[in-house]
C-alpha cells in the first residue's frame, strides 16, 4: 500500500460550511456549462462542479483531455459564462474588477509588435491600477525575478519559448492580482525548459503568496507544484478527487525523489484511470 | 560569378539580351516604327521630347496617383475596420462595396468626367474606384485574422471592444494592411492612366492618347516605359515603408 493511500487526506478543503465558504478566493457553485455544437447537439464540457479554493493555495486542475479543466479556468477569467450555478472570485482587498484576476495562457500570446517591457505593461491601461504604484519600476522588478531585465526592449520575435512564457507570468503579475490562472503554461516548452519554469512558478507563489489555479494534464506536474490537487473526469468533466499535499514548501528536483510524492502522482493516476491494477 | 550577386546580374543579363534582340529583330527585318519601335527610337523619341516636359508630364501623373492613393486608404481602413467589427455593417454594406468595385473603371471614366467635369477630381474618383477595395478587403481581412489567443488576453485584463480592436486586431492588421496597399498602389497607377485618356491635358496617360494619335508611337511607348518603372518603385516603396513601420512582421513574398 502506498503511503498516500493509507495516509489520513483532509475532507475538510472542500468545506461545506457557510463561514468558510465566503472566505473562498474562487468558489464554484454546480458549475455546469455546455457547448451548443455545430450539429446543434448539446456537449456538456463540465457537470454541477463544486469546489472552494482558498486564498493564496496553489491548487492544480488534473484531467484528461475534454474534462473540462481549461473550460473551469476559462470560466473564472470571465471569458464564458457558466450555462448553470455560479463561478465567485472574491478578493481580498478592495480592488475590483480585472485586476484581480490574470490569466496565463499556454501559449505565450505576447504582442509581437511590443516590445518585452511594452508586452508587461500591457494590462496597466485597462486595468484597476493602484495608486501610487510606479508601474514601469515594477514591469523591470518583474522582468529582474524571472531574469530578464537584459532583454526588456526586445522583441517577442528574438526570445525562447521558455523566455516569453517568462514574459507573459510577468504580464500576469503586473497589475498585482489576487489570483492567478495558468491553463497548461508549459506544454508546449521542451521539457529542460519546462522544469525550470515549474520551480520558478513555485518561488513566485512561495514569494507573492498568490492563489493560483494551474491546469495541467501532467500528474507529476501537478504533483510537484501544488498544494492542492483536483482531478477530473471527462465525459462529462465532473471532480473526481481532491486532496491536499504534504509535500516540502520548497520544492526542487530532490522532491521528486520523495517517496509521498510517488504517491500522490499515483493518487491522481488511480483518479483519473480508476483503481487499476498494474497502473 | 558570385552567388549572392546572381539574382541582381542574372535579371541585367537577361534584360541586355532581351533589348538587344530586339533591337535587332526591328532592324533586321525593317519593321516600321509605327508598327514596333526599336528601343533607340524610343530613347531617341524621348530624348526629343525633352526630359524637361517628360518630367512635367511625369509629376502631373505621380500627384494624381498619389492623392488618389491616400484617399483611398483614408476610406479604406475605418471600412475595412467597420466591416470586420460590426456584423450588421459588414452584411449591409459588403455586396455593396463587392458591386462597386465589380464596375468596369474604364466604363465608368467618361461618365464620371460628365458629371464631375474634366480635371484632378474626376481623375481622383477613377483612382479611388480601383484602390479602396483591395486597401479594404486586406484591412478587414486583418482585422478578423486576429489570433483568439490575443483577443482573449485583451478581454481577461479589461479592453472593451473596441479597445480590443485597437490595440491587437488593428496592429496585428498592419501586415495585411500593405499587402492591400501594394495591389492599391498598382491599381492606382492604372486608374490615373485611365484617368488621364478622359479627362486630362498632361500626364503620361494624356502623352500616350496624344502621341498615338500622332502615330509617334515610340514616344507612346516611352511613356509607358515610364509608368511601369514608377508603378514598380512605388510598389517597391510601400515594402520599404513596411519594414519601416512593422518591424516585427514577417515581410511577406513580392
Amino acid at each position: 500500500m502506498l503511503m498516500a493511500d493509507s495516509k489520513p487526506l483532509s475532507k475538510a478543503t472542500n468545506t461545506t460550511a457557510a463561514g468558510k465558504a465566503a472566505q473562498d478566493a474562487v468558489r464554484f457553485d454546480h458549475v455546469t456549462i455546455s457547448f451548443q455544437i455545430r450539429s446543434g447537439n448539446e456537449v456538456i464540457a463540465v457537470d454541477g462542479f463544486d469546489l472552494g479554493i482558498q486564498p493564496k493555495q496553489f491548487v492544480a486542475l488534473v484531467g484528461p483531455s475534454g474534462c473540462g479543466k481549461s473550460t473551469l479556468l476559462r470560466a473564472v477569467a470571465g471569458l464564458i459564462d457558466p450555462t448553470k450555478g455560479q463561478v465567485r472570485v472574491n478578493a481580498p482587498d478592495s480592488l475590483s474588477g480585472f485586476a484581480r484576476v490574470a490569466m496565463v495562457f499556454q501559449a505565450p500570446t505576447l504582442l509581437p509588435w511590443k516590445t518585452v517591457l511594452g508586452n508587461v505593461l500591457y494590462p496597466v491601461r485597462f486595468g484597476t491600477k493602484r495608486s501610487g504604484v510606479d508601474y514601469s519600476q515594477r514591469a523591470s522588478e518583474l522582468l529582474d525575478m524571472v531574469g530578464l531585465t537584459r532583454f526588456r526592449d526586445a522583441y517577442p520575435a528574438e526570445l525562447s519559448g521558455g523566455m516569453q512564457q517568462r514574459v507573459a507570468i510577468c504580464r500576469a503579475l503586473i497589475l498585482d492580482p489576487d489570483i492567478l490562472l495558468m491553463d497548461e503554461p508549459f506544454s508546449a516548452l521542451d521539457a529542460l525548459t519546462r522544469e525550470e519554469l515549474q520551480f520558478e512558478v513555485r518561488r513566485v507563489h512561495q514569494k507573492t503568496g498568490k492563489t493560483i489555479l494551474f491546469v495541467t494534464h501532467s500528474m507529476s506536474e501537478a504533483a510537484l507544484l501544488a498544494d492542492r490537487v483536483v482531478v477530473m473526469a471527462a465525459h462529462p468533466g465532473r471532480l473526481k478527487d481532491d486532496f491536499l499535499l504534504d509535500l516540502p514548501t520548497d520544492r526542487d528536483t530532490a522532491t521528486l525523489d520523495l517517496p509521498e510524492f510517488a504517491g500522490y502522482v499515483r493518487r491522481i493516476r488511480d483518479g483519473i484511470y480508476g483503481q487499476r491494477e498494474g497502473k | 560569378m558570385k552567388p549572392n550577386l546572381r539574382p541582381i546580374l542574372l535579371p541585367i543579363i537577361a534584360f541586355v539580351v532581351l533589348i538587344a534582340a530586339w533591337q535587332f529583330i526591328v532592324v533586321a527585318f525593317e519593321i516600321p516604327a509605327f508598327l514596333l519601335p526599336s528601343p533607340s527610337a524610343i530613347l531617341k523619341a524621348a530624348l526629343r521630347f525633352g526630359w524637361p516636359l517628360l518630367t512635367v508630364h511625369t509629376a502631373a501623373t505621380l500627384e494624381t496617383i498619389l492623392l488618389g492613393f491616400a484617399i483611398s486608404v483614408v476610406l479604406s481602413v475605418p471600412l475595412g475596420v467597420m466591416l470586420a467589427s460590426n456584423k450588421l455593417a459588414s452584411e449591409a454594406f459588403y455586396p455593396l462595396l463587392v458591386f462597386t468595385h465589380a464596375i468596369p473603371v474604364i466604363a465608368i471614366a467618361p461618365i464620371v468626367v460628365v458629371s464631375v467635369g474634366t480635371g484632378l477630381n474626376a481623375r481622383l474618383i477613377v483612382v479611388t474606384l480601383i484602390s479602396f477595395f483591395p486597401i479594404m478587403v486586406s484591412t478587414a481581412t486583418g482585422i478578423l485574422n486576429a489570433p483568439k489567443d490575443m483577443l482573449d488576453l485583451g478581454r481577461t485584463v479589461g479592453a472593451s471592444k473596441w479597445q480590443r480592436i485597437a490595440t491587437i486586431a488593428l496592429p496585428h492588421a498592419v501586415p495585411f494592411m500593405f499587402n492591400g496597399f501594394r495591389i492599391g498602389i498598382v491599381g492606382a497607377v492604372i486608374g490615373a492612366v485611365v484617368g488621364e485618356f478622359v479627362s486630362a491635358n498632361s500626364g503620361l496617360g494624356y502623352l500616350v492618347v496624344r502621341s498615338t494619335s500622332d502615330f509617334d508611337i515610340p514616344m507612346a511607348i516611352a511613356a509607358v516605359i515610364i509608368l511601369a518603372v514608377m508603378s514598380v518603385t512605388l510598389y517597391q516603396l510601400t515594402a520599404v515603408v513596411q519594414t519601416r513601420v512593422s518591424p516585427w512582421a514577417p515581410q511577406s513574398e513580392n
